[in-house]
């Protein structure tokens, strides 16, 4: 694996840059996650808060509306717990280079998620980190300084 | 897919063992009460003095202090008044003299015993007003630098000087409680309708109206304007710092006036009686000394600056009947100021 991983910077070398921007969204989103672990983010309910607040001035299918009131906000430990688990393994995925592309879809998911309540400013980010991860996941920029490179080499296939 | 799936799954099992984890370890210490402390970001952080102040309290109260973020004053009230008492806290702190009113109107607080003859003399009329106690204070004034301005101002007057033309940055009223101190400072020493003439002179001085002092000090510390607005201990931070002797801070003819930090305890706390222990603490010399070396900010307490370096801040005139604005009229003033920017 060890071998694998210096390998790739030579036949993958021209994925670094990328692999720098994966490794530092993932640092972003370690960091992001172990502040929610330390602070109250499981313990009150912010996220819960902020759509309740936003969720009347979005215009959103009714199925949709009703998920968010009576799932997400009614459970909204649950969701935070979720949440931050999803942010955590982006995190570690990201940094280490392991399983990147399937990580990147489902934290463009999430994000598109986000994107829809969100409004001003932070939409703007949400537009930004969505780009980012698709662009991640379509390189498949674990190959480079990351684990993937091994399962890559050694089964090829879509995920990798 | 199935690497994918065994990492989401191993992560969150991780994620749920280090908070069954973290939950015995609350558990385990349940027996030792918990003191909940609303404080501003720059008390908590690594750098302020909240880490120093909770490790040596924690270590005599046999008690854990937990501090949360407190963001602006109007957010820290609504939060207090409208929190269930089975979350409420039990020690505020990072009020200044301007949010008093807003702290007070429709919200109980708890009496501190402290003693006012134990305060600095500047401070001796401050108590009487308020159920929340003073920890730390500070002199405003202009910083400068020695080697930059061989002429120091000494009044508002030579700020309009054309050598600080576009060489001076201030805060904006609206969003620091620095700039607002400036702009009740100009209307207490000149009346309002000549200092809102003055500050439409000063406005082609200013480089800069940083929406706070880290924004409109990280100016002057890049050294992009020769002046700033700040407080008489700022030149102590870079003298114990950066052993930088250059900084000056400048006294002006007509007096200074002062910024002070509150704390105070909701009625509705859960551990009053280790909140008042808490906030006693802070009041000690033990505190006082933490927070004045932290935070670099003036002691509260008689005592506790003599024999420190910060004995060698300058001691300035400070604004005698300093008034506070009522809510209203801080209102109708920040209006005014608004419009005198906008047609610059």
């Amino acid at each position: 694996m060890i071998v694998s991983f210096l390998e790739s910077i030579k036949y993958v070398g021209h994925l670094i840059p990328m692999a720098f921007l994966r490794i530092f969204l993932g640092s972003y989103f370690l960091q992001s996650a172990l502040m929610k672990f330390h602070g109250d983010f499981l313990l009150r309910p912010k996220l819960a808060a902020q759509f309740s607040e936003t969720l009347p001035t979005l215009e959103l299918p009714v199925w949709y509306r009703q998920v968010l009131e009576k799932l997400l906000i009614t459970h909204w430990q649950t969701f935070a717990f979720v949440i931050l688990g999803i942010e955590l393994a982006i995190g570690i995925s990201y940094i280490i280079g392991y399983v990147v592309r399937p990580m990147a879809l489902l934290a463009s998911l999430i994000c598109i998620q986000f994107l829809i309540l969100s409004v001003g400013l932070q939409s703007d980010l949400y537009k930004l980190f969505l780009v980012i991860h698709l662009t991640l996941a379509w390189v498949g920029a674990g190959r480079c300084l990351g684990v993937d490179y091994y399962f890559y080499k050694k089964r090829r296939g879509f995920w990798w | 897919m199935k690497h994918f799936l065994f990492f989401l799954a191993l992560v969150f099992l991780a994620l749920f063992y280090a908070l069954y984890s973290k939950n015995s370890s609350n558990s385990g210490v349940g027996n030792t009460a918990q003191l909940k402390v609303y404080a501003s970001s720059s008390f908590i952080s690594k750098f302020g003095p909240g880490p120093l102040i909770k490790d040596s309290f924690q270590q005599i109260c046999q008690c854990r202090i937990e501090y949360f973020d407190s963001a602006d004053s109007t957010t820290l009230i609504q939060r207090l008044k409208t929190e269930p008492r089975s979350q409420s806290a039990d020690v505020v702190l990072g009020f200044d003299q301007f949010d008093l009113e807003l702290a007070q109107k429709g919200f109980e607080w708890k009496p501190i015993p402290f003693q006012k003859n134990k305060l600095v003399d500047s401070l001796q009329n401050i108590l009487a007003r308020s159920m929340l106690v003073p920890y730390d204070w500070g002199v405003i004034s202009f910083v400068g630098r020695t080697s930059q301005v061989p002429k120091p101002p000494t009044q508002f007057q030579d700020l309009l000087n054309p050598e600080f033309r576009d060489q001076i940055s201030i805060q904006d009223p609206r969003t620091s409680s620095l700039g607002f101190q400036l702009l009740s400072w100009l209307i207490q020493s000149m009346g309002e309708e000549k200092a809102f003439q003055y500050l439409e002179k000063l406005n082609t001085q200013v480089k800069a109206i940083g929406t706070s002092w880290s924004m409109s000090y990280g100016l002057f510390e890049k050294k992009q304007v020769l002046l700033t607005l700040s407080y008489s201990t700022s030149p102590m931070y870079h003298l114990i710092e950066e052993k930088n002797e250059d900084i000056l801070a400048y006294e002006f003819k007509e007096g200074h006036p002062i910024q002070l930090e509150y704390i105070g305890i909701p009625a509705t706390c859960r551990n009053c009686d280790l909140a008042e222990k808490f906030v006693l603490f802070i009041l000690s010399l033990e505190g006082q000394k933490i927070i004045m070396e932290k935070n670099y900010m003036l002691p509260v307490l008689k005592g506790v600056k003599e024999n420190s370096s910060f004995s060698k801040v300058a001691s300035f005139k400070i604004l005698e009947n300093f008034v506070l604005p009522s809510s209203p009229e801080k209102e109708r003033v920040l209006k005014r100021w608004a419009q005198l920017r906008r047609f610059q």
